[in-house]
């Protein structure tokens, strides 16, 4: 058993980037007191250089507060925005104003375009497509080791290989245009930190080169998706009408964004942080790598842990009451998936990780409601597939730390996770 | 006679209840959820159950 001791800073403001810098059990400790004392804990916004700075949020923290926001839409849109504190400036909208801050109806029928792809019955299909995938970046991963004494990194040698190369390949987008998409979503998702975003006076400015870096990439495949249609889903986004219209350049070029930056980052941080628990849980990983029965429940264990995504935001469109809080039209909330997946009301032991905790009703991907994850069963699939694959293909993987952690609020991010393979002389 | 009900307004087409029960879910190509059999069999209705209780938008409910 394992708990959290850690100290809790003495003036907790979630608006403090370097926050975001502190271990797991800092983070978890702070959010263990919010919850506790102040689960509507109201925060002044962090301020970004070019974005108009707004009223503030409230921090929910609690699983019963954060369902009930996510499954009432009407009440609390995500049309305000949904990754973004601040209200985004119009010009960067143009990739970035996906559906993911949308509401319906708008929202229902974009989702549908993509939605068949993502259900498990035709994920079956690419299945054997993902273990290619990732038996290939395992071997590669293995003779990197071997190259350079047995050290590796696993995030840039085994996390973030994997889903780039799932998502381009259900996108359509060639091999030679991975790395470009991995170093714009990169920026995309860093969340300011300064390694990612080296202007710090003017952060969009990059945002936006990034957003251009993709659209380009989309423009060139549209093109030869529109001449000549495949099955996968940059021929979707183009070709399916939508109420009879086809989607405009910007309703594609934020949605082929949105998918290629989730499909992305999530999963990779989930591998990355998800191997870390195994190293420091040794019981936890011999228990899996003999048993895959446990797939189901430690991959869902894995999610709940890391919750790869930290929060969405929501914004009240109008007055009301939630379990006691007033609350006025306006209102920006930030749901702490991270958070609530500890809350000691739903998880016995929040702060143990086990592999095999059933039920588990995390909010990885979101509570009810219409944003659920559109990836969440591609995701589940990916991550099976990945950590058995490690058992079998890298036994000796020994993680030795410690790792670089994005500076952000948004994503639990890791940037480098030193490893080693210790069956390397 | 149990029967199934679908709040079109949630439902997004995320294929949990297919995934549960496959023979009674199905998301077509348009997105949009199929019920093969709305009045599910005695042999189905643990699956059906399972599938009302896992959907992600609470699309689903089981009428009696």
């Amino acid at each position: 058993m394992t708990a959290t001791a850690a100290p809790v800073p003495d003036a907790i403001d979630l608006s403090d980037r370097d926050f975001w810098l502190e271990p797991p059990e800092v983070r978890h400790a702070v959010f263990d007191r919010l919850r506790a004392e102040d689960p509507f804990a109201f925060f002044a916004e962090p301020e970004v250089p070019g974005m108009p700075v707004g009223p503030g949020y409230h921090a929910v923290t609690r699983h019963a507060d954060l369902d009930a926001i996510s499954s009432q839409p009407q009440v609390f849109c995500s049309g305000k925005g949904a990754v973004s504190i601040q209200d985004i400036p119009a010009d960067l909208n143009e990739f970035y104003g996906s559906m993911i801050s949308m509401d319906d109806p708008r929202h229902a029928r974009i989702r549908r375009i993509v939605s068949k792809t993502f259900t498990p019955r035709m994920l079956e299909r690419v299945v054997d497509s993902v273990r290619g995938i990732v038996e290939d970046v395992l071997v590669e991963a293995r003779r990197t080791a071997e190259a350079q004494g047995g050290r590796l990194d696993v995030v840039a040698d085994i996390a973030a290989p994997i889903p780039l190369r799932v998502i381009c390949d259900m996108m359509g987008v060639p091999a030679e245009d991975r790395a470009a998409v991995l170093a714009a979503s990169n920026v995309i998702l860093s969340g300011g930190d300064p390694e990612l975003i080296a202007d710090q006076e003017e952060p969009l400015t990059a945002l936006f080169e990034a957003g251009i870096a993709l659209a380009g990439i989309m423009e060139r495949l549209a093109a030869e998706r529109l001449e000549r249609p495949t099955d996968d889903l940059t021929t979707a986004l183009v070709t399916t009408e939508v109420d009879g219209e086809r989607l405009t350049h910007q309703e594609i070029a934020s949605f082929f964004i949105l998918l290629l930056v989730a499909g992305n980052e999530t999963t990779r941080n989930a591998i990355s942080h998800g191997l870390q628990a195994l190293q420091e849980h040794p019981e936890q990983r011999a228990r899996w790598a003999v048993d895959p029965s446990i797939d189901k429940t430690a991959v869902e264990e894995v999610v709940r842990w890391v919750s790869p995504i930290t929060w969405m935001r929501r914004t009240a469109t109008r007055d009301g009451e939630l379990h006691g809080h007033r609350f006025s039209a306006g209102d920006k909330f930030l749901l702490f998936y991270a958070a609530a997946n500890r809350d000691p009301a739903v998880f016995a032991d929040p702060h143990v990780f086990d592999l095999t905790r059933d039920p588990n009703p995390h909010v990885g991907f979101g509570g009810h409601g219409p944003h659920f994850c559109l990836g969440a069963h591609l995701a589940r699939r990916e991550l099976a597939v990945t950590f058995r694959a490690v058992f079998d293909l890298l036994p000796d993987l020994e993680v030795t730390g410690p790792p670089d952690r994005l500076r952000s609020s948004f994503v639990n991010g890791l940037k480098r996770l030193p490893a080693r393979l210790t069956g390397v002389r | 006679m149990s029967r199934i009900e679908v709040d079109r307004d949630r439902c997004v087409g995320s294929g949990t209840c297919e995934a549960l029960a496959p023979d009674v879910f199905e998301v077509d190509d348009d997105g949009v959820l199929v019920v093969h059999r709305e009045e599910p069999g005695e042999e189905e209705l643990d699956d059906v159950r399972d599938a009302v209780q896992a959907c992600p938008t609470r699309a689903l409910a089981l009428a009696d």
